[in-house]
């Protein structure tokens, strides 16, 4: 009898975990090569399949977005934009409009630090960089021209026109923290409601939380190696930035983040990651605070609810600034993340 | 059938004699399809004794068997291999280092002449674009990243480290897949198995591909989805059965190295940038084995025979990169050095120079962009745009100069890919496993070079460039 009673307990007790292992939501891992980048989604739900598919959906949004922003296929709207919009008003699609847009409120609150005109100036670096011309101070003069801001005039709904004859836009510094958000919306609308996307590594946004954990953790980068810093993501984002390291055997000094305000690649060994509500807005705060530096950044943090920032430099300085989120260092980053864990789980 | 299109029949005829490139099939399961159906010969079974009735029957479905055991067991097998009647006996060395394997080997094939002995790299990986993320067991771990650069996991720096160290064999490599999630119980997909198989044959190797169990399975039961799958991957097999051979890899930079480990990334960083380099080991090197270079960089201690290379390559205009340099005096230290940075120091040497790297190579990505940027735009032997994802491999035929390029795309998308070519050839063709051979393409022949495009390049193909009679060109 007390055999036949184990025997049930031990059906029952793999039965029960055969039906829990059942209701587990799976998870789905895939990739694809969009916007010179490598995109990673983790979505769990309780069907692969779905997951599956709306990852797909998502990944396909990514490319018509692409087709969009793109400054290298020269068929994208915004190619088609930078070679007509001179004066002349032009119409755009809708997320075009509103990246450009939302790019622009970046640009007001950092006071030009933020600018998606610089676009001249990073290719003029970047051929730099690549030895295919050496740095001329009057073509760098003529490229600053061309640029800023101020220049763009939005028209709505849907019109843009340049107040200059040579400006061009360049949407490196957003287009992917758009995209990532963009996607997120696509896994929504089909029913996905846990998610993990990274762009590239660059820009990652966090949907809700993994099953049985707080959030997604996610260590951020530092070039000293000496912080460990972390956050714990919960339908938020963090992007990082730093400025392309100095080369090693005395070629170009050049480097792809230019500061608006000189015309010249930024001198900085400090790498900047900014948290934010959304993935546009944490992929603009890190390049324009890394171009803010520490001390005038800070502010610019504080004053945006749901942001923090991290600069760290390659001798393992580290500064942060929160108007909300918290972003762990060194041996603190565990006890910090599981403080900051209980805090999530007590406001949902 | 029109003028050209007998040109390009005959090319293709030409090109159906079998090549270097072979794939070996991994088979752990029990039951497989004859040789005829699969359309593969060798088959390469991972030795159990229990296994011995399988080896005889895969040799009545038509296989020729190879036998994969380690060093030991090679030694007591050898004897008894031909017994079995396998083709032969893959040695997989595990952890052994190269040099000690190899010793190995030799005194094996001494022993047993009659035996095919074949020494396996164990240490390939899954040819892949890689994402950043890191998935421990606590969870997700995420590490950012400043650059959002695609990584590739490709084997072309193990493979170039093979040719130098093991040059009396074609390179034999095996890797073991990455699955996540499902992929664990299904299998790698169709085009997982197509790269790898296109990466193995664009860089001159012998593969042993592993097969997931549920796609052995799935064969040896006849399942449809199975054998659709299979009639995929056939494709790229006999694309790269079928490759040309008498093929020499073309290269700006000659890397020196005594396989020490602090080399590997670094020319590991140079292939994905798709800088043509070269391995040579410090005995190789003379004034003559330097002299198609416009790059060498230098890992070992210098001799005096290498210091003598450096000084004489440096003075015929070129440039050599020595890492971690220890504080020894040199010939060109009679120059004053331009300090760069921290990191090095310049020495010229009559019209070209030695820059001195005081540490080793601690990111080889920025070491790689600054090789790149020592080469001179002009003498940059191939160059690709829009190919983040792609990797380049440049040959030149042994006997007529006419030139073919291996493209692999390690994301398995369709990508246009721009590529320019040192050198005039006005004839260029492509063919790719899926588009069969040959579509004739319009090169725009500038400054020296020729450039052309490749529409949509998804996995892999190859591109034929002549310099002008097409049967010339082609001859084998």
């Amino acid at each position: 009898m007390r055999w036949s009673k184990a025997l049930v307990t031990v059906v029952l007790s793999v039965l029960f975990t055969a039906i829990v292992a059942e209701c587990q939501p799976a998870s789905v891992y895939k990739k694809k090569y969009v916007m010179g980048t490598v995109f990673e989604v983790i979505a769990y739900d309780e069907s692969s399949q779905k997951a599956s598919a709306a990852i797909d959906a998502a990944f396909n949004d990514a490319t018509r977005l692409d087709g969009i922003m793109s400054n290298y296929k020269p068929e994208s709207d915004l190619s088609r934009l930078n070679r007509t919009a001179h004066f002349h008003a032009q119409r755009i699609p809708p997320d075009l409009y509103r990246v450009i847009e939302e790019s622009l409120v970046y640009s007001r609150l950092s006071d030009g630090q933020f600018d998606i005109t610089v676009g001249p100036l990073v290719d003029y670096w970047k051929s730099v960089m690549r030895g295919e011309r050496s740095e001329s101070k009057a073509a760098e003069e003529k490229l600053r021209s061309c640029s800023g801001f101020k220049r763009i005039t939005l028209l709505p709904p849907d019109r843009v026109e340049f107040q200059s004859s040579c400006l061009r836009i360049d949407l490196g510094a957003i287009g992917k923290g758009y995209a990532v958000d963009r996607m997120a919306e696509v896994l929504r609308s089909r029913g996905v409601t846990v998610a993990f996307i990274n762009a590239g590594g660059s820009t990652i946004y966090g949907m809700s939380s993994p099953p049985q954990a707080a959030g997604w953790r996610v260590r951020l980068r530092d070039p000293s190696g000496k912080n460990a810093p972390e956050v714990l993501l919960k339908n938020n984002s963090v992007s990082t930035s730093e400025q392309t390291s100095p080369d090693l055997l005395g070629g170009s000094k050049a480097g792809h983040i230019i500061d608006p305000k000189t015309g010249e690649p930024v001198k900085t060994s400090a790498a900047v990651s900014a948290l934010a509500n959304t993935a546009t807005a944490s992929d603009a705060l890190s390049t324009t605070l890394l171009l803010l530096g520490p001390d005038r950044g800070t502010s610019l943090v504080k004053s945006t609810a749901g942001s923090a920032a991290i600069w760290i430099n390659s001798a393992g300085n580290a500064e942060t600034a929160s108007g909300g989120p918290s972003i762990s260092v060194g041996e603190n980053a565990g006890s910090d993340i599981a403080a900051q864990a209980a805090e999530i789980h007590r406001a949902h | 059938m029109t003028k050209p299109q007998r040109i390009i029949f005959f090319i293709c005829v030409l090109y159906a004699a079998p090549g270097w490139a072979r794939v070996f099939l991994e088979w752990t399961q029990n039951v497989v399809p004859p040789s005829k159906t699969l359309g593969i010969n060798e088959l390469v079974i991972p030795w159990e004794p229990k296994r011995l009735a399988f080896i005889q029957s895969a040799r009545a479905q038509g296989y020729h068997v190879y036998i994969e055991c380690n060093l030991e067991e090679a030694a007591s097998l050898a004897s008894s291999a031909a017994r079995y009647g396998a083709a032969g006996i893959i040695v997989n060395p595990g952890d052994a280092q190269l040099q000690s394997a190899e010793r190995a080997m030799r005194k094996l094939r001494a022993i047993h002449p009659q035996i095919n002995f074949l020494l396996l790299n164990p240490n390939a990986i899954q040819p892949q674009m890689k994402g950043t993320l890191v998935i421990n067991r606590d969870g997700v771990l995420q590490v950012t990243s400043p650059t959002a650069q695609p990584w590739l996991d490709t084997n072309l720096a193990l493979l170039r480290l093979e040719q130098a160290f093991r040059p009396a064999q074609v390179p034999l490599y095996t890797f073991n897949w990455t699955l996540l999630g499902s992929a664990r119980q299904q299998g790698p997909e169709v085009a997982d198995y197509e790269l790898a198989v296109a990466e193995a044959g664009a860089f001159k190797a012998d593969l042993i591909l592993p097969l997931h169990e549920s796609l052995q399975n799935g064969l040896a039961r006849n399942d449809d989805k199975a054998w659709a799958t299979w009639r995929e991957i056939g494709k790229y097999l006999h694309f790269y059965a079928n490759s040309p051979n008498n093929l020499v890899p073309e290269a700006n930079v000659a890397v020196i190295t005594d396989d020490n480990p602090e080399s590997f990334e670094p020319i590991n960083l140079l292939a994905r940038h798709n800088i043509g380099v070269r391995v040579l080991r410090p005995n190789q090197v003379s004034e003559s084995s330097l002299k198609n270079f416009d790059i060498a960089i230098v890992f070992p201690n210098l001799s005096p025979q290498l210091t003598q290379a450096v000084s004489q390559f440096a003075a015929s205009g070129r440039t050599a990169v020595l890492v971690n340099v220890n504080k020894k005096s040199y010939l060109w230290h009679s120059s004053k050095g331009i300090e760069n940075g921290a990191a090095s120091v310049s020495y010229p040497v009559k019209k070209g120079r030695v820059v001195e790297l005081r540490e080793p190579v601690s990111d080889p990505e920025t070491f790689a962009r600054d090789i790149r940027g020592l080469i001179d735009n002009v003498k940059i032997k191939i160059s690709l745009w829009n190919a983040l994802t792609t990797v380049g491999v440049l040959y030149r035929e042994a006997s007529n100069g006419s030139k073919t390029v291996e493209l692999l795309n390690y994301s398995e998308d369709p990508l246009e890919v721009q590529v320019r070519v040192k050198g005039v050839f006005p004839q260029v063709w492509y063919e790719s496993p899926e588009g069969g051979c040959c579509k004739s393409t319009d090169p725009v022949i500038r400054d020296g070079f020729t450039e052309f495009q490749i529409p949509s390049l998804k996995i892999s193909g190859r591109v034929h460039l002549s310099r002008a009679n097409p049967h010339a060109s082609f001859q084998r």
